[in-house]
């Protein structure tokens, strides 16, 4: 016997702590696609989600370059409003989403008075003996201030801004580097900080540290990606215009010579405009393929794709001794997708297999239901196959094997096929054939919506 | 006597661009659209200077650099690619001159001109 029990936790047993309760929280906020500062939120708020445990007021502080630097401060500002956030906020079944929806909404009410306080406080990370809150960041310890108004080591204006007697710090770290602070107290409710309090909040820390970390990574990861796309469309611009630039180029200065005979004349002129038409085309492609946008999706009758495919592709077909057949699963009646967008993709594959084919081969193109919800339709052919050098890459945008191409069939197909919420899979084997297979959302054929 | 360059270059309106340009200048001039035809015309005849373009539908210029270098034929060789960046590629390194191409074929003539007079 199994039993199966969901991540994304709404209600606890009774038992369950408020501790456990606390992380689990923070732990499912990890699978939301919120922003880095908004599952900082989430942490800081179940640090501070009641007044039977953990703390009043918590504040954070980030590290940007070789300062740390206030971002906000979580809490309430008077004994009313703290009656008021924790009444929300432990309220049986209290989930991340509301936590989110609550921060959010209190960060931009007028009560946000605290982290417009703190907005504007910094302290440098490479100071030799620095002050209380800098000093926890900096030694890479929790400090527990105890007397703050008397403590020499505490930073006046700090103590002013925050107007508790006792306060934790607690550096966020994550490998070698100082990520930032979270500092909590008691301010409304008086209480001591306890030793379960500081392990809570610790715990926190780590938690915390680390998720900045890894967006850190995440973000230099999608600059790097990003950065390499645009130098390699950088580079094969270059290329693909500095051929017929530079024939231009050359041409053009024939023509400069006084002594060019009025049959060369003429022919130069006639390369320049050709090679003019061919820079033309290069940039109305690039520009077709940067700018794909999938349209809202429809349920589209298969079998009307493929006749508009065939037809557009009749004329190549005609000029070979190329089979082309069509074969549609009764069962199958709709697939949801971008008409437009996924007929010009089909119509590419056609366009790849013809060009691959030669000048004889069969092509096959098919449509069969996958499982309950998901079609799939193959585009299949008995040509060369597609050289295992390049395989791995054909969806790259620039890698092409043909001596015209621009290698933005494939990658525009991907495109497509991902943006209607599908995928696209590919079986070649060289001397064989190669078989592309696209799956999209499916309805059968009882349930079809009258077109 | 003409000294005889091998261009390989598979544009064809720059293949005849150059072509007409280097006869202008003096030399005799082969041109062939890939490395393949390069390599059977290399077997066959002996040349001065090979000039070879990088990026080509079948085999690659860096790829005919190191058959040259198999077939130990001792000829200068000038890389003349659209890309500065295969600068870093090791193997260009065993051409004696990489020349990106321009309109402006001085810097192209005046490599020809200092390896085979």
């Amino acid at each position: 016997m199994i039993e199966r029990y969901q991540f994304l936790l709404r209600e606890f047993h009774q038992e369950t702590s408020k501790e456990l309760q606390i992380f689990s929280i923070i732990a499912q906020s990890f699978f939301q696609p919120f922003s880095l500062i908004d599952n900082l939120l989430v942490i800081l708020t179940a640090l501070t989600a009641g007044p039977g445990v953990g703390f009043n007021r918590a504040m954070l502080f980030l590290a940007a370059g070789d300062k740390l630097k206030g971002e906000f401060w979580l809490g309430p500002g008077s004994a009313d409003e703290a009656a008021s956030i924790w009444r929300v906020l432990s309220t049986p079944g209290i989930g991340y989403l509301e936590i989110i929806a609550h921060n959010k909404s209190f960060l931009s009410s007028e009560a946000d008075t605290l982290t417009k306080r703190i907005k504007s406080i910094s302290y440098p990370l490479g100071e030799a003996s620095p002050m209380i809150p800098a000093l926890a960041a900096v030694s890479r310890e929790i400090i527990l201030v105890k007397d703050a108004w008397h403590e020499p080591l505490v930073d006046r204006r700090f103590q002013e801004t925050l107007g508790a007697d006792e306060f934790v710090c607690i550096p966020l770290l994550a490998e070698q580097e100082v990520l930032g602070e979270i500092i909590l107290d008691n301010a409304i409710t008086k209480l001591p900080i306890k030793n379960r309090d500081i392990e809570l909040a610790s715990i926190c820390g780590l938690i915390a540290g680390n998720y900045i970390y890894t967006s850190r990574l995440q973000r230099r990861l999608v600059d790097m990606k990003r950065a390499a796309a645009i130098g390699e469309m950088a580079m094969f611009v270059t290329h693909q215009l500095r051929n017929p630039i530079v024939t231009v180029g050359g041409f053009a200065d024939q023509l400069l010579d006084p002594k060019i005979p009025e049959a060369k004349k003429k022919r130069n002129i006639q390369i320049i405009r050709n090679e003019i038409r061919e820079m033309e085309r290069i940039l109305l492609r690039l520009g077709q393929f940067l700018r794909v946008q999938v349209k809202e999706q429809v349920a589209v009758d298969v079998r009307e794709l493929f006749k508009l495919v065939t037809e557009a592709v009749s004329s190549k077909v005609a000029d070979k001794a190329v089979l082309v057949k069509t074969e549609v699963e009764d069962g199958l009646a709709t697939i949801s997708c971008d008409p437009l967008h996924v007929g010009e993709s089909l119509r590419n594959l056609v366009d790849n297999a013809l060009d691959a084919l030669g000048p004889a081969g069969q092509i096959r193109l098919s449509a069969r239901r996958d499982s309950e919800d998901w079609a799939v339709i193959s585009v299949q052919d008995d040509g060369p196959g597609i050289p295992s050098l390049v395989k791995g890459k054909i969806f790259e945008a620039f890698v092409s094997t043909k001596e015209q191409g621009m290698g933005l069939g494939l990658p525009y197909v991907k495109r497509v096929v991902d943006a209607c919420g599908g995928r696209i899979e590919v079986e070649s084997e060289e001397g064989k054939g190669t078989t592309f297979r696209l799956y999209f959302k499916a309805k059968p054929r009882e349930r079809e919506i009258p077109r | 006597m003409r000294k005889k360059i091998l261009l390989v270059e598979d544009e064809k309106n720059l293949c005849l661009l150059y072509k007409e340009e280097l006869k202008e200048a003096g030399y005799s001039v082969t041109a062939v659209l890939d490395a393949e035809s390069a390599l059977e015309r290399i077997k066959k005849e002996s040349f001065d200077l090979i000039i070879t373009d990088i990026r080509m539908p079948g085999k690659n210029g860096i790829d005919l650099i190191t058959q040259i270098m198999a077939l130990r034929k001792d000829v200068p060789i000038i890389i003349n690619t659209a890309y500065q960046s295969y600068k870093h590629d090791f193997m260009t390194w065993a051409a004696d001159a990489y020349v990106v191409k321009s309109s402006s074929m001085s810097e192209l003539k005046a490599k020809i001109k200092e390896l085979i007079g």
